[in-house]
């Protein structure tokens, strides 16, 4: 539950800090859509470190934004390691046999075991488990000791196109990624619903409650903080009555789960009643029109963000154009 | 063995750069019997975070401490059963919603005993005999716990974990949204149950004529840090210490009043309102 930054607001004070709401949503989503039409990967490289230097105009830490990346990590190998791995169009970059035999597999294990054993103490795990696969890798390419039992052989080829196009998706994934975690970490979450609102008002006149909708999402953000704290206290005191979570049996673990679950259900139908109670004896109506105590105001920064979010998006369609026209 | 602190510091850490220290370099001893120890500061002064640390459910940042022979540090250790330690050191939360769960009173405190294995029979036993101890009777039993006032959650709560039968009892204010009466019961009940099998019972209050009245260790927290520990009979004597930081019992209070209004020289640390008639008889001779 530590260090979840994506979707997270971080206080500080920084350039995109004092950028209005509204104009910080519509232009991440214009520079969004902007870098899914670049579709060359210098292009991309390009947009990359324009990003980059949003962030060192923001003074948002490289490090925070990276931290916000270790969830999809995952995502970004797959996508990389698939699109080498199936992309077929281009010059050929690496042809060679994959012997999988009886001694390779042992010596295979047998660094697996050895880099689970490092795992522990090594701050590198995942750098190491880089070096293990493409290790084994090369051992399978590579390696043939005479009298081996060969299993099977099968083809490993990497092509021009496909290591290009496996590049040019994970930046384009990474961009996309910082420039919400730009939003994110710089927009309160009442700033970002507020911006939202003021946003969808014009979608009043077919019927949407756009007051309606902020105040659910505004709530629902404001009480996330709260259920993991509620949970985390659930918890406690119920491995105080010899349930704790990380002993005991799957048989235990399930009745464990109940004793954590109904408190939960009760306390947050306990905090929404309270809550309910609390606004209506301040005098808060559903829909009535209230004033706000932050007004929303454009400044400089917010022609300035305007300004780039234009430039960029036109290039990006210009370039798009351009390709497709000769 | 019993619980032992050494230089036990804890940290919540929290997402922007601070860091909350909430004890600081705690160093304590609890014996394994014949102790009755309070608790006592301002709220926010780390009296909650100490009493989870007696029972392993958070571990130390740094320092370390040793409960019932058990070694626990900073990292949780595979080899340690911390359920075992929970089974020994029974804590009591401050708020009973975050335990109550089963759909009647009996079942819910029978999920202690027969989390820590003990047969169904046996455990209904334990649980029948906790309720009782704790002032409810035979109607509770079929009731379902949400639909109790919340003194009698409070009793169920901890009904619960009297029912596991722990070593050492450690409740967070047990006596908090109780009425008079009520709280009496309940500090008799600990008294009770001290008394008659030598557990070590820790509470925390801030009612200072229970812990003037029956406590024989208090131990005073303020930011973090303990600031006094000791006999509740010498830290009332610290008139600086008192007028800082915590408030004198009503008994100390009212001969104090006496003594200057009407300019007397009566002995205020009078325990029960018996003494304190005693005292007041002897002046008016």
């Amino acid at each position: 539950m530590k260090g979840i930054v994506i979707g997270q607001y971080v206080p500080g004070k920084g350039f995109f800090y004092r950028v209005d709401p509204r104009t910080k949503i519509v232009a991440v989503l214009f520079l969004m859509i902007g870098t899914f039409l670049l579709n060359d990967i210098y292009q991309v490289i390009g947009a990359l470190l324009l990003t980059f230097i949003l962030l060192v105009i923001g003074k948002i830490s490289f490090i925070k934004v990276m931290k916000g990346l270790k969830p999809i990590l995952i995502l970004l190998i797959f996508t990389f390691v698939f699109q080498i791995l199936l992309n077929k169009e281009g010059a050929l970059v690496l042809d060679s046999n994959l012997n999988i035999s009886l001694i390779n597999i042992a010596f295979v294990i047998g660094l697996f075991i050895v880099w689970r054993l490092l795992a522990k103490f090594k701050k590198f795990n995942f750098l190491l488990f880089i070096a293990f696969i493409v290790g084994s890798i090369f051992l399978f390419a590579n390696v043939t000791i005479s009298g081996d039992y060969l299993f099977t052989s099968f083809n490993f080829r990497i092509y021009e196109k496909g290591i290009e196009m496996s590049i040019f998706v994970v930046l384009r994934l990474l961009i996309i990624i910082t420039l919400s975690t730009i939003l994110t970490l710089t927009t309160k979450p009442t700033d970002l619903t507020q911006g939202l609102e003021s946003l969808l008002r014009p979608l009043k006149k077919i019927g949407f409650n756009s007051d309606d909708f902020a105040l659910i999402i505004s709530i629902s953000l404001r009480y996330i903080p709260t259920i993991f704290d509620e949970a985390n206290k659930i918890m406690q005191a119920q491995a105080s009555r010899g349930a704790d979570f990380s002993e005991g049996k799957l048989k235990d673990k399930l009745k464990q789960v109940i004793s954590l679950l109904i408190p939960m259900f009760i306390i947050a139908f306990m905090r929404s009643e309270e809550l309910a109670d609390a606004m209506g004896s301040r005098n808060f109506i559903p829909g009535k029109p209230r004033t706000r105590l932050h007004i929303l105001e454009y400044s400089y920064r917010d022609v300035l963000v305007s300004m780039f979010t234009v430039a960029f998006f036109t290039i990006a369609l210009l370039l798009r154009i351009n390709v497709l026209g000769y | 063995m019993g619980i032992r602190f050494n230089e036990v510091s804890y940290t919540y850490n929290s997402f922007s750069d601070m860091e909350a220290s909430a004890i600081y370099k705690i160093s304590l001893d609890i014996k394994e019997k014949d102790e009755f120890i309070a608790l006592v500061g301002h709220t926010g002064s780390g009296k909650t975070t100490l009493a989870k640390h007696m029972n392993a459910l958070i571990f130390p940042t740094s320092g370390y401490m040793e409960i019932f022979g058990k070694k626990i540090e900073h990292k949780r250790n595979k080899k340690i059963k911390y359920n075992d330690i929970r089974q020994n050191v029974g804590l009591v939360f401050q708020f009973p919603e975050y335990q109550l769960f089963e759909e009647t009173v009996l079942k819910d405190v029978m999920f202690g005993p027969m989390n820590f294995h003990i047969d169904k029979e046996e455990a209904k036993e334990l649980a029948m005999n906790a309720i009782r101890l704790v002032g409810l009777d035979e109607s509770y039993f079929e009731r379902n716990p949400y639909n109790l006032s919340g003194g009698e959650k409070k009793r169920v709560s901890i009904a619960g974990i009297l029912a596991m039968d722990p070593k050492i009892l450690v409740l967070d204010e047990p006596t908090s949204g109780l009425d008079p009466a009520g709280k009496r019961v309940l500090m008799e009940l600990f008294l009770n149950i001290h008394e008659t099998t030598n557990k070590t019972v820790v509470i925390i209050t801030h009612d200072m004529d229970l812990v003037y009245e029956y406590f024989n260790r208090v131990i005073v927290m303020n930011e973090g840090e303990k600031i006094y520990e000791g006999e509740p009979e010498k830290l009332f004597r610290n008139s600086a210490l008192i007028e800082e930081y915590l408030d004198y019992p009503n008994s100390i209070k009212v001969l104090k009043h006496l003594n200057k209004t009407l300019k007397l020289d009566l002995d205020v640390f009078k325990k029960t309102a018996d003494d304190v008639l005693a005292e007041i008889k002897k002046a008016v001779k």
